[in-house]
């Protein structure tokens, strides 16, 4: 075809993605999506194969291809211009029940020629737990409505009884209105430009591009994977919940123009709700993948074809019914996507070509927590922490991580203002800040992660409730790279204030330890944040990259300096003595030394 | 492989072999496991990385493995003590 004819195309189809993500924004109302950008957009072909990825969580990306074939298989026969269909069962195609799909057939000139899909985390899906995720729930069946596949809107009429059907099972019916028709119009102006465009180009001219778009990204996909290095590379996930550890296993083997994931070894699924199915799995190895090995590919098919994964029936990637899931996306999809992260990253180490752009594990752990209660206006409010998305950058094998960076799953993922959150909850932020010494050490530092306290403020009830989900208090998870240390762990702590104590302070820039009251950590399950009592959380930075020792002196005084790293890491991990806030150049050299002596010393004494 | 390729930015390969990037000692075959011939020690985790690593809880150490020759950090993992060394091996190409 002519390349420009081609090329035009291709354009159109990234804008009209991007069109869509931004009319999801306008009509939804909600944090998560708006501000956590907890949102995913795609085009399908006729047959529900993957066109072209859009932006927001790439785990979903595979996920609604698998929607968009499930509803063509139920619905055979009986698929018309207009129809919008809902799915959110996970052992389905959903990564968990309040992840929505809503996914369209385009047709043009009476025929089926392409379907759009999309998602959002609804305000609420009537599980056990507000807000979706349900650490409290034992299994499929107490974690919300879940649908296979279901019409909602047929031949461009909403069918009233099917909303109202899913409405009255849920918190908040208003809000998850809102959302379900932000994706009905996000659909809808897929589905006209995409209509726009074929009448323009043709449905053929446009089918004959798109199938040469998928054959160039198979082509250049492959053509990367040949350039790389032929090995076999490990990384390993540990989740704990309740005091119980579960493993994600990931063999990753590269050859030729192949690459196979598997996941054997990984452990059976738990009785906790993070375990997912193998349709989550599959996304989540993708999700890294798709920025990290594909970067200037585009995102589809054609990507999909040289990959394969082994995921063992009744682990913790690959759950029967009616194992719970409701966590999956923060426990073992995330997991799966650290997992492929770290791989991939070392694959990219190995090879000269591409050795700059291997980077340590980003942002490895959610936490996931929805606060939930009446707000200052009276009315009953659910929304996440967004801090959740903020995340932190790893170290790449050049430079520093970036300190609160995001994450590699959801390239435009972000957090609310401090004001957004005050303004829709009873709760005051004390401080919210970068963590120092959460970036794991190494020679380029991986990025911080951050820190926060909440107290209740002006609450009617005297506080709030909140759901926490949050694994990785026990184990780093953003594992480094080439000698460099993981990131931190996360914390979270419940400080009770004294019983006859003052108000808490206004700020609180001593951290954690400045806030009067006992500890008492926190992280799986419904707690209050009642009266005088604060909540903090702190989460973890990027993986580090290199051997710390080694990282250059003036580095780490401006680490110190900054408030990044603590002098203590700075001597005990880094071996940088400091003087006056100067690195003291004759000491540094000296307790290097000391460093590497104690090392071989250690050989000696084994 | 080549001598273009690494295992790691830590560890190189010359002639098929896994040597340390900063002093070219041996660490056997790189189409091997080359972490059997590092030094390998296991950090209690609270000892790790500074107070931010101490979550309270035991049983999660910090592996680290060493060049024999120069001590240099080659590599870390998270790990609890009874799981096995992760490997990175790469293949010799046909
Ligand atoms: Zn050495």
């Amino acid at each position: 075809m002519d390349p420009m004819t081609f090329s035009i195309i291709r354009h159109r189809l990234f804008r009209i993605v991007d069109e869509a993500v931004i009319t999801l924004k306008h009509v939804s109302g909600s944090a998560i999506t708006n501000e956590g950008h907890d949102l995913m957009v795609s085009l399908y072909r006729a047959d529900g194969t993957l066109l072209m990825g859009g932006v927001g969580f790439l785990h979903h990306l595979t996920s609604a291809a698998e929607a968009c074939k499930s509803i063509i298989r139920r619905f055979e026969g009986d698929i018309h211009e207009g129809d919008i269909f809902l799915l959110n069962d996970p052992y389905t195609a959903a990564l968990h029940t309040s992840d929505i799909y809503l996914v369209s057939p385009i047709h043009h000139e009476g025929r089926l020629v392409a379907w759009s899909a999309c998602f959002v985390h609804v305000y609420d899906i009537g599980a056990v737990n507000p807000g979706g995720f349900a650490p409290q729930a034992p299994d499929i069946y107490t974690e919300g409505f879940s649908s296979p596949g279901i019409r909602l809107v047929s031949g461009g009429e909403m069918r009233q009884d099917v909303l109202d059907t899913i409405l009255n099972m849920v918190r908040s019916p208003e809000m998850v209105t809102l959302d379900l028709r932000s994706m009905i119009a996000c659909n809808n102006v897929a589905r006209d430009r995409m209509q726009s465009l074929m009448t323009k180009y043709g449905a053929e001219e446009v089918d004959t591009a798109c199938a040469e778009l998928v054959r160039q990204s198979e082509d250049l996909f492959r053509a990367r994977l040949s350039e790389l290095p032929d090995g076999q590379w490990q990384s390993r996930q540990y989740l704990d919940v309740n005091g119980v550890t579960a493993r994600v296993n990931l063999t990753m083997t590269k050859r030729e123009d192949r690459l196979i994931f598997d996941f054997s070894g990984s452990d059976p699924q738990s009785p906790y709700s993070i375990n997912c199915t193998k349709w989550a799995s599959l996304g989540g190895l993708f999700a890294p993948l798709f920025p990290l090995l594909c970067y200037d590919i585009t995102w589809n098919e054609g990507v999909l074809r040289p990959v394969e994964m082994i995921a063992p029936e009744g682990s913790i990637v690959n759950c029967t019914r009616p194992a719970p899931v409701s966590v999956a996306t923060v426990g073992a999809i995330q997991s799966v996507n650290n997992a492929a992260c770290s791989t991939i990253g070392k694959m990219l180490g190995a090879s000269e070509k591409y050795r700059d752009q291997s980077t340590a594990v980003w942002h490895a752990n959610h936490f996931a927590i929805f606060k939930f209660g009446r707000n200052q206006k009276g009315s009953e409010s659910i929304g996440i922490l967004t801090e959740t998305f903020a995340g932190a950058g790893g170290a790449r094998s050049f430079a520093d991580g970036v300190e609160i960076g995001g994450e590699i799953p959801n390239p435009i993922s972000r957090m609310a203002n401090v004001e957004t959150v005050e303004a829709a909850f009873p709760v005051r932020y004390l401080f919210r800040r970068r963590a120092p010494d959460s970036g794991g050490p190494g020679e380029f530092r991986g990025g911080t992660g951050g820190e926060l306290a909440l107290v209740p403020h002006k609450a009617p009830d005297g506080g709030i409730h909140y759901v926490i989900s949050g694994k990785g208090a026990r184990h780093p998870m953003s594992e480094g790279l080439a000698g460099g240390y993981p990131g931190a762990p996360n914390s979270y702590v419940w400080i009770k204030a004294p019983e006859d104590g003052a108000n808490a302070p206004v700020t609180a820039a001593g951290g954690l330890d400045a806030i009067p009251g006992t500890q008492e950590r926190v992280s799986w399950g419904v707690y209050p944040l009642m009266g005088r009592d604060a909540l903090y959380v702190r989460w973890n930075g990027g993986g580090g990259h290199g051997d710390p020792i080694v990282r250059d002196p003036d580095a780490v005084c401006r680490d110190v300096a900054a408030g990044l790293v603590t002098a203590q890491s700075a001597g005990d991990i880094y071996g940088v003595v400091l003087n006056d806030g100067a690195v003291d150049e004759t000491e540094t050299q000296a307790k290097r030394k000391g460093i590497r002596s104690a090392r071989l010393a250690q050989e000696a004494a084994e | 492989m080549s001598d273009q390729d690494r295992i790691s930015a830590s560890v190189a390969v010359m002639e098929g072999q896994a040597v340390c990037a900063a002093c070219g000692q041996d660490l056997g075959l790189a189409t091997e496991p080359w972490k059997e011939h590092a030094q390998r020690r296991e950090i209690p985790l609270a000892q790790a990385g500074g107070p931010a690593f101490d979550t309270g809880h035991e049983g999660v150490v910090l592996r680290h493995f060493y060049c024999p020759s120069c001590a240099a950090l080659l590599d870390t993992e998270t790990a609890m003590a009874e799981d096995p060394t992760l490997n990175d091996i790469l293949a010799s190409r046909g």
